[in-house]
């Protein structure tokens, strides 16, 4: 009970900004019954994927300060049980999504366990590095559809809630949205927990952290763990939402970065930050990318963009916009 | 039987010995004091006991127990708390979130955690600084405050690694307080590095003096600074030979 208790005290947050959640929270649960393009509901789905990817991220890359840029190998984890699962044996998106959350996780310890003993920039590159090696496995692995990926067909009768087969989005939107609920309260729960403050204390000073009893590689790889199956479970949604999945799409470097992008931008160590960030990054990379692809014929200027947002946050703002939140307030009170 | 014993302590880096043959031990209740030029090892002997350096020959007992080579967090599990002489913030948490890190090593409920880092912060007079981040706070506070979370662990040893340096003199008096009521309201054996003589006078029972990573002198602190060899570590071979004529007349 006290830990259910605790993933809905928000009481550490000042009132304005718990009225401006609930605002967003209705707004996200009517959201379908306003009028609505489908570009529009495909972007709000996005919108939801990345916010779980981002609180995800979040737990190692912001709480934990540990920049993690291979995300994206667990996302396709998760991904390609769900797919290889239903296309080989039928199994139902909701026993394929914890088996493909536990094998990611089983992965991410092996993973884990040799790479945090590297710090700050070499973890970095080692992170990014495990990804593209596992992509390149998936993408010579005949068995999963190598570099040509899968395809799901459809499992009978429509609406299905068991393969998550649904002809209308907002039925996708629905469940993204439940997943993006259950991420929150448990990040709201994780972020005063012990691990939760011991993570922070690691990221503060990593010698005082280990001198207060805390066994700073194990809370490390822990943590590591929670935040590969959060990527894990939207990999797996991300499957039964587009039917259709390749290596280059769910494993790529770009989703790699992405996922870090929004959490950075929007306030690494922070409850909202993810948010936030995937609120500004994903109807800016929809819409522009739209835009410069198809009218301006500049296919990659959104990615020269992202890369001037990542210099300018580590310029101006480590903390992304929520600590620019966070600095206009407590500079009015000095 | 004493709560630390260090034998035959020594570590070489590369080919520099920045500890060598060490051997004390630590009475339980006992406030020891740690003094030595600079590099003369002491850090480096409190990270080895510490578990943050493994040393290359010797041994440490902790409570009897061979602990040679424990990393630092099995150590502060022992119940082995430390400080440090330099501290970097660069993360978020606040004063109070920080000393609760502390009390997490004894407990996982939330509100033990709670009440016990607000206790200490109090009998600390930190409690105004409660929800200030620690990397913020001026030097002193921010010793008080690490202190505080090495505290809140339980520990029976507490090693204290220049915690007055770059304090001011009332600031200094503070810190002796603080010490004081550790030791004797605590009850935990306090073990400390540092070169404000004024504190280590006033509190320690005896001192140890180190110089080029040897042990060289071990006495009540009234009787070490009067020591040849510690004058000489401090002071160089000439001003002993200069003044020890004047030194015999006032024996």
């Amino acid at each position: 009970m006290e830990i259910l208790n605790r993933a809905v005290d928000f009481s550490d947050f000042p009132k304005i900004d718990l009225y401006v959640a609930a605002a967003v929270g209705v707004f996200l649960l009517v959201f379908p019954a306003l009028p609505h393009s489908g570009f529009t509901m495909a972007t709000m789905i996005q919108f939801l994927m990345f916010s779980v990817y981002g609180m995800g991220w979040n737990t190692i890359g912001g709480y934990g300060g540990q920049v993690d840029l291979g995300k994206a190998q667990y996302v396709g984890i998760g991904a390609y049980t769900t797919a290889v699962m239903m296309v080989r044996w039928d199994v139902p998106f909701w026993v394929s999504l914890p088996i493909g959350m536990a094998l990611a996780v089983g992965w991410s310890f092996v993973i884990g366990y040799p790479l945090f003993r590297l710090k700050g920039h070499y973890f970095a590159i080692a992170t990014i590095a495990t990804s593209l090696v596992l992509k390149d496995v998936f993408e010579s692995w005949s068995f999963i559809g190598a570099a040509r990926g899968l395809k799901i067909p459809i499992k009978g009768e429509m609406p299905n809630f068991l393969y998550l087969q649904f002809r209308q989005d907002y039925y996708y939107y629905y469940i993204i949205l439940a997943f993006f609920f259950i991420g929150l309260f448990y990040i709201n729960w994780f972020r005063h927990s012990r691990i939760g403050y011991q993570l922070r204390s690691i990221k503060d000073n990593e010698d005082i952290a280990r001198s207060l009893g805390i066994d700073a590689h194990w809370a490390k790889i822990r943590t590591y763990a929670v935040a590969t199956a959060f990527v894990a479970a939207v990999g797996s949604f991300h499957a039964c939402y587009n039917f259709n999945i390749e290596p280059e799409d769910v494993m790529g470097l770009d989703l790699s970065i992405l996922i870090a992008l929004m959490a950075m931008l929007g306030g690494a160590g922070s409850l909202f930050g993810p948010i936030i960030g995937a609120a500004i990054l994903v109807p800016m990379k929809n819409y522009l990318g739209a835009w410069f692809g198809a009218t301006a014929g500049l296919v990659g200027l959104d990615l020269i963009i992202y890369s001037f947002i990542i210099m300018l946050i580590a310029a101006l703002e480590p903390r992304g916009i929520w600590g620019m939140i966070t600095r206009l307030r407590t500079g009015r009170r000095n | 039987m004493s709560l630390l014993k260090v034998n035959e302590l020594g570590i070489t880096f590369g080919g520099l010995r920045a500890n060598w043959d060490i051997s004390f031990e630590v009475a339980e209740g006992e406030l020891l004091g740690l003094i030595g030029p600079n590099g003369a090892g002491k850090s480096t002997l409190f990270n080895c006991i510490s578990g943050f350096y493994a040393p290359t020959a010797g041994k440490i007992y902790f409570r009897g127990r061979d602990v040679t080579g424990f990393r630092p967090f099995e150590m502060a599990r022992l119940g082995l708390a430390r400080t440090f002489q330099v501290y970097v913030a660069t993360g978020d948490l606040n004063v109070l979130e920080y000393v609760m890190v502390g009390s997490f090593m004894k407990t996982s409920s939330r509100l033990k955690a709670k009440a016990k880092a607000e206790g200490l912060l109090e009998n600390m007079n930190l409690t105004g600084l409660a929800q200030e981040r620690v990397a913020n706070l001026p030097v002193a506070a921010q010793k008080r405050v690490v202190m505080a979370a090495a505290l809140a662990t339980d520990p029976e040893l507490l090693l204290l690694d220049e915690v007055a340096a770059g304090l001011n003199p009332s600031e200094i008096d503070q810190m002796i307080n603080v010490i004081r009521w550790v030791h004797s309201e605590l009850k935990i054996t306090v073990f400390l590095i540092e070169h404000v003589m004024e504190l280590v006078m006033k509190l320690s029972h005896r001192v140890l003096a180190l110089d080029s990573g040897l042990l060289i002198a071990e006495g009540e602190p009234a009787k070490i600074v009067l020591n040849p060899e510690v004058i000489k570590a401090y002071l160089g071979e000439r001003y002993v030979a200069q003044h020890s004529g004047r030194g015999g007349e006032r024996a």
